[in-house]
């Protein structure tokens, strides 16, 4: 990732890393979602092999990988959609048997390819499946029109979603997930093929719905939608989960560091001889026209290293920090680019 | 079981909102029967018209006249007119609005009486071979019985050949008469096992098209798959039992309506006469069934809506055709009414056919009833065996 500083880009920090961190919300409260060993084969493919992970309430965990990686396959098996070869899912404390009606009833699922029918209306289409999740009478009356206002679509409520445009028949699709008020909403890819506008408005309902205590499960392989949403990420490649925790445990975690590049002049031997010196400060080069830092943690020491250099006689021009991002971790566990 | 209503009442709205289910439920099956019943004459709607001059008068062509005018008349098999002469008959024929002409001579009775000679002749269309032969049938028939008669009285007379033969009075022709027949000959196969035209044609549109109709709980099915809703409803708090069953209700529900309107349109606008209410009712709920099954099993082995369709409307049709729904299979060989019999067409028919007799009990009907339901039964329960592969969200 590239960030001018100031202000370096405001960041979901983590909570909580179940590997990493002992005290995660996993082990605070009760996880919503646990699934345990997951594995699908489709005849002799292994689609999903083994996959586990938790998500505590109010937690944002993201599933980052490649088109075919086994992200959609892992969560039509959480949702009950598909019946997995072997695996435990329990949601909100009731597992997810072939069958079970009852843990479903706790998750709200956003498919990633539209999941509304063209030829209802928008609120028809809500209304049907506030009835099927077990809705009726005024209160699904009422989440229909809160939901219709919350995604912008309530003048547009009596018109078929098929005159819709592609950003309103996504908000409404996510609409449908949030009628029967879930504790676990899973989001599938929402923002494939959606206009940059009508994707900051679902990144910015995510957030919102995060923020309100609902844990979500969300799959995407777009690294910057998971690194703004997610508290935690597992990345999954041919169907395995190759790590899971904050992005910070997961740059750490392949041993990733920041780096400071200065545009300056003056003595920039004193000024790196005085960053050197810093705790956190791994390495500092004079190079032409700037200094070149390797820090372990930018963000935190950049006001101090900053005072320093200038502290050294340096004047500094401009500061860019360059962090690791997801697809570095990414790269870095399955040798390939996330777009691959 | 509420969620299969609430899946089946969102599935008929959206069919009715598209028409397709309307277009092929009522009408075009409706249009069809209308057709074929005026196009296609079927074998007991044969009619002719004949015409008669009686150039005699007397009492015994007066008798061959009232023979001519009644029973066929009152069957329906021919229109018989009188005309005043020989020349106004033949007329009738040269215009076409006759087929037979039926000219009794002067003296015919007299030489009935006396035992003469006597010849009725008879002036038929060439392109009317079939009215020409139930006149000659019918004049044929009153000569017999003439000749009947004589026999009788010169028997009673003890009449030696080479002696004049005893004259013929009415008092002695009435008694004969009145003798019962020493052989009575009944045919009652026609009456009770065939229905009329319009019935027919109105009964295999019905069939055939409830195939159609039937098809739209399976293909909503196939068409959530195709949106994307199926793996939302998958995801929903129901039991995959619950998506399945709405389909059928959706299959069930228009197909016994679109049957329930076919046997009142046609009844109303074309005169049919399907049989006794809860007998047709009976049939038509098992016609449905047997639909239901045999396309919710077609579509179990389609990959897509269009293809299920499509494969559906060939089923549908090869079963009509087999079934005697475009054709009725009365002259068709053997092997084809054997081939039928594995149709519900066919048992659909055959049971309006029989409804179609004056008195008939649902005993009559049970053995159609009880293979259609058999058809939907098994060929239901196949597809509810494959259902688990059909209900996979692509």
């Amino acid at each position: 990732m590239t960030a001018t500083v100031p202000p370096p880009t405001a960041h979901p920090e983590p909570a909580a890393s179940r590997l990493v961190m002992p005290e995660s919300r996993a082990t605070i409260s009760p996880p919503v979602l646990r699934c345990d060993g997951l594995v699908k084969r489709f005849g002799e493919r292994l689609a999903v092999d083994e996959v586990g992970f938790e998500i505590a309430p109010g937690e944002t965990y993201g599933l980052l990988g490649p088109n075919g990686a086994g992200k959609t396959t892992t969560i039509s098996m959480i949702c009950g959609i598909l019946r997995r070869d072997a695996g435990e899912v329990t949601v909100a404390g009731q597992r997810l048997d072939p069958g079970a009606t009852k843990a479903k009833g706790a998750i709200g699922f956003v498919p990633q390819d539209l999941a509304i029918y063209p030829d209802l209306t928008a609120r028809e289409n809500l209304v049907f499946f506030g009835r099927l999740y077990g809705l009726g009478g005024r209160r699904l009356r009422g989440r229909v029109d809160a939901l219709l206002e919350v995604v912008g679509l309530a003048d547009r409520a009596g018109d078929r979603t098929d005159q819709f445009s592609g950003g309103m028949k996504r908000r409404l699709n996510i609409a449908v997930g949030l009628l029967h008020e879930p504790r676990l909403l899973v989001l599938d890819e929402p923002t494939v093929g959606v206009d940059p506008q009508s994707r900051n408005a679902i990144l910015a309902s995510v957030e919102e719905l995060g923020s309100g205590g609902m844990a979500i499960l969300y799959t995407t392989h777009y690294m910057e939608e998971a690194e703004r949403l997610c508290h935690r990420v597992g990345i999954i490649d041919e169907g395995r989960l190759r790590a899971e925790g904050t992005r910070r445990e997961l740059v750490a975690l392949v041993g990733q560091r920041d780096r400071v590049a200065l545009a300056a002049s003056g003595d920039l031997h004193a000024g790196a001889a005085a960053v050197h010196a810093l705790p956190g400060v791994d390495e500092a080069t004079p190079r032409d026209g700037g200094l070149d830092i390797i820090v372990t943690e930018a963000r935190r020491i950049l006001p101090r290293l900053l005072e320093a250099v200038a502290g050294a006689g340096v004047e500094i021009r401009s500061v860019e920090v360059i962090e690791p991002d997801l697809e570095a971790v990414f790269l870095h566990l399955t040798g390939k680019a996330l777009r691959d | 079981m509420n969620a299969a209503f609430v899946i089946a009442s969102r599935n008929i709205r959206q069919r009715i909102r598209d028409r397709s289910a309307i277009l092929f439920a009522v009408v075009i099956p409706l249009g069809l029967a209308t057709a074929f019943s005026l196009l296609i004459p079927r074998g007991s709607d044969f009619h002719t018209a004949f015409v008669v001059h009686d150039g005699d008068g007397g009492q015994v062509a007066a008798a061959l006249v009232e023979h001519l005018t009644g029973p066929i008349a009152d069957d329906g098999i021919a229109d018989v007119s009188i005309v005043s002469s020989e020349t106004a008959a033949l007329d009738r024929l040269e215009d076409g609005s006759t087929s037979v002409a039926i000219l009794i001579p002067a003296g015919f009775s007299d030489a009935v009486t006396s035992g003469a000679p006597t010849t009725i002749r008879l002036v038929g269309l060439a392109e009317a071979p079939i009215g020409t032969q139930i006149a000659q049938s019918i004049v044929g028939g009153f000569a017999s019985e003439v000749g009947a008669v004589q026999l009788a009285i010169v028997t009673a007379a003890d009449w030696q050949p080479g002696a004049p033969l005893p004259p013929i009075d009415p008092q002695t022709v009435a008694a004969i008469q009145a003798l019962p027949s020493p052989t009575r000959v009944t045919d009652t196969t026609l009456e009770r096992r065939q229905a009329d035209t319009t019935t027919f044609y109105a009964a295999a549109m019905s069939i055939m098209f409830v195939f159609f109709t039937t098809i739209h709980g399976p293909l909503g099915l196939l068409g959530e798959r195709r949106v994307g809703t199926l793996a939302r409803l998958l995801a929903a708090p129901i039991a995959p039992g619950s998506i399945v069953l709405g389909a059928a209700l959706v299959a069930f529900v228009l197909g016994l309506v679109s049957m329930a309107v076919l046997v009142v349109a046609t009844t109303m606008l074309l005169g049919a006469t399907w049989g006794p209410p809860l007998f047709v009712a009976a049939l038509c709920l098992a016609a449905v069934l047997a639909a239901m099954g045999i396309s919710m099993l077609v579509c179990t082995f389609a990959r897509t809506d269009e293809q299920a369709g499509g494969w559906n409307a060939m089923v549908a049709i090869t079963l009509a055709i087999l079934g005697g729904a475009m054709v009725p299979l009365s002259g068709a060989p053997e092997l084809l009414h054997q081939l039928g019999r594995l149709t519900p067409h066919a048992w659909f028919l055959e049971a309006v056919d029989t409804m179609s007799a004056s008195s008939t009990s649902f005993a009559d009907i049970l053995p159609a009833v009880t293979v259609l339901v058999a058809f939907g039964v098994v060929s239901g329960a196949i597809a509810l065996v494959r259902a688990p592969r059909f209900l996979v969200a692509r």
